[in-house]
């Protein structure tokens, strides 16, 4: 299906370009980010066993389990940070993408995936 | 204590019972709504995303998180912990890079995605391939995983536990696809969270308070303030990171896991999804640590022996005792509820994993590179259907002859392997780097496969040595070769990428960067 859409023609587009490049900028960082703090993380955990079994604040609680639950913020952190940044900036321009895609590729669907089936109406 | 007692558990096979039934009713009202290839395959596309990740939890939360990170803690203390730590950190390499893309690209396996503007007999054979190693080294983990379990909980002899589970499994897969499936992994999810909140909150009134957890553990274990440190189970740093590495990348190129996000309308479903699941499965994690060190305040070091090897009925024995104690009703009850959810733990996740290896046999194998896709939509689900009651069989007689012999932990290691050296480095850099060709797909997936594999038979594990020595052959120390592995996976795309002249196709390129981004053409919800 959707043969005649210009695949070409949309990545061309500047909103498209745009597209990409606000993913990357949560992306990339957020990767980076996430692998660092939990590679970090487990480094600590091989080879600081004393600094990981300092307890702090209370009996018990030791430096190891508290930074584990760091990561437990981190993945809900990250992961709701990402759903608002989709809505709030992805996802309007990727409406916009589509709606110039219609425009480019004429009679595609315009709203957001999934896209209806072609009509080839003749103009 | 009678858990370990041979005579059969009539409560928990009650439980059980139960359990089958209603997942057998679904089954049948799933099966009257699984017609099309997209049903079979995706339950096509009809699952929201709250659903989506209540079934991505149900499918990735196996018995070995459950009892076994439980145990972990239970015998080791903080080392289980780190365990939890990696399986949820996991969920943000899928988020970030592939779920989205996943549902945009892809129509019923990974392979779709994989080979997307690849030639696809070779690429589809090497990405069947992944996903075939990866569900076989599992699945087998999982199903004499339950054998044990079922064996020690109910009473039930290890080959009858193994045959009851499997085949429950098939019926699921055969007759209700991918709906069927869903149900199953959400119903087990809710279950499963539900049971270890009760657990969770009763370790707690137990214990006095979450802080006095910890130092209520240490009293209770031999060794002191070392059991609330890490270095007691996994004792070699670097060998933590390849496990750590293996788990957050691996869960990434898990073939059962993928395949849900291709049973959602849309990208936004497919994103929303992993969210909630990170949210059940961080919470299910999080309490992984009420059960571990709950257990080893509550048990104390003479549970020990009765949790057996690796500490796996340490939660069960927990929940005995918060019950009541052994041989009263309240603990009887109690027992036989951890059993029955640990039972259907096994269900979602084998469940899950037959059907993305039918996948792979039926949809790749047989209809893109043995019929050109050319068959018929009814041919391929009965291909399907074939494929999976050929896999669980195997499965099931692999489980039985090899019996409790078989090292899960093992298995399991090497599915993670596997998946985080050979399925990711292709997966992904098929949907991020253009110069990526067929050359460089199979040379990865093979080399991945076949790095980890070698590593793993060369692996301490497998040759146990004298304490602080190995016995492999070659000298080999690390039990996880994902710190090897995963790079050599790279290398081998790129490698092979560089030394093939082969021009893929520009304007697949296109469609696919374009499609993953926006999903213009995506497959659609189908409804009846």
């Amino acid at each position: 299906m959707d043969r005649t859409v210009d695949w070409r023609a949309i990545e061309a587009q500047p909103e498209f370009r745009e597209l990409q490049e606000k993913r990357r900028r949560f992306v990339v960082p957020a990767t980076v980010f996430f692998l660092g703090w939990y590679c970090g993380f487990v480094i600590l955990a091989g080879y600081a066993e004393g600094f990981m079994g300092e307890e702090v604040l209370v009996d018990g609680l030791t430096v190891g389990y508290l930074l584990a639950l760091t990561q437990f913020v981190m993945v809900w952190g990250l992961g709701w940070a990402y759903l608002r940044y989709c809505d709030r900036v992805l996802d309007p321009l990727r409406e916009r993408v589509l709606a110039r895609a219609g425009e480019v590729a004429e009679g595609t669907a315009t709203d957001a995936a999934p896209v209806r089936d072609r009509v080839e109406t003749p103009r | 204590m009678t858990v370990l007692a041979a005579d059969i558990n009539e409560l928990a096979l009650s439980i059980f019972a139960v359990v089958l039934g209603v997942t057998l009713v679904i089954t049948y009202w799933a099966s009257r709504r699984t017609r099309t290839a997209t049903d079979f395959y995706a339950a096509s596309r009809g699952i929201t995303g709250v659903q989506n990740g209540f079934a991505i939890a149900g499918d990735y939360m196996s018995a070995a998180s459950f009892l076994g990170i439980a145990g972990l803690i239970f015998l080791y203390g903080f080392d289980g912990f780190l365990y939890s730590v990696g399986f949820l950190v996991a969920f943000l390499t899928v988020l970030f890079l592939l779920a989205e893309r996943m549902r945009n690209a892809g129509k019923f396996t990974m392979a779709d995605v994989l080979t997307f503007r690849l030639k696809q007999r070779p690429a589809r054979s090497a990405a069947a391939l992944g996903t075939l190693s990866v569900a076989a080294f599992y699945l087998i983990a999982q199903m004499v995983g339950a054998g044990v379990l079922i064996q020690a909980l109910v009473g039930i002899d290890f080959s009858l536990a193994v045959l009851i589970t499997g085949t429950a499994m098939l019926c699921y897969v055969v007759f209700g696809g991918m709906i069927a499936t869903t149900w199953v992994q959400i119903i087990k999810a809710i279950l499963l969270m539900t049971c270890t909140i009760i657990l969770s909150i009763l370790v707690v009134v137990e214990v006095g308070s979450p802080w006095d957890l910890f130092s209520k553990a240490r009293e209770e274990s031999p060794l002191g303030d070392a059991y609330l440190a890490p270095g007691q189970f996994l004792t070699s740093p670097i060998d933590t990171l390849s496990l750590g590495i293996a788990l957050v990348l691996g869960t990434a190129g898990l073939p059962h896991i993928l395949m849900r996000f291709f049973t959602v309308p849309t990208a936004k479903a497919a994103r929303s999804s992993v969210v909630w699941a990170m949210a059940l499965i961080g919470a299910f994690y999080i309490m992984t640590t009420a059960l571990g060190f709950g257990a080893r305040a509550i048990l104390g070091e003479g549970g020990v022996e009765a949790a057996g090897s690796g500490g796996n009925l340490a939660a069960p024995l927990l929940a005995e005792e918060l019950g009541g104690g052994p041989g009263t009703v309240g603990g009887d009850i109690f027992l036989a509820v951890v059993a029955a959810v640990a039972f259907a733990t096994i269900l979602a996740v084998v469940a899950g994993l037959v059907l993305s290896a039918s996948g792979a046999v039926a949809h790749d194998i047989w209809s893109n590179i043995i019929r050109h896709d050319r068959d018929s939509e009814a041919e391929e689900v009965w291909a399907a259907r074939v494929a999976a009651v050929a896999i669980g069989l195997i499965a099931i007689a692999i489980a039985i002859v090899g019996g409790e012999g078989l090292n899960v932990s093992f298995m399991v290691g090497l599915a993670f392997a596997v998946a985080a050296s050979a399925n990711f480095p292709a997966l992904l850099l098929a949907l991020t780097w253009r110069r990526f060709n067929t050359t460089g797909a199979v040379t990865g997936a093979l080399v991945g496969i076949f790095s980890s594999i070698i590593l793993i038979i060369v692996s301490p594990n497998v040759w146990p040595g004298a304490a602080s020595e190995t016995g492999s052959p070659i000298g080999w120390t690390l039990a996880n070769p994902g710190i090897v592995s995963i790079p050599l996976g790279f290398i081998g795309c790129w490698l092979g990428t560089m030394l093939s002249r082969e021009r893929t196709s520009e304007e697949r390129w296109h469609e696919l960067v374009v499609r993953s981004e926006t999903g213009l053409g995506a497959e659609r919800a189908v409804t009846h």
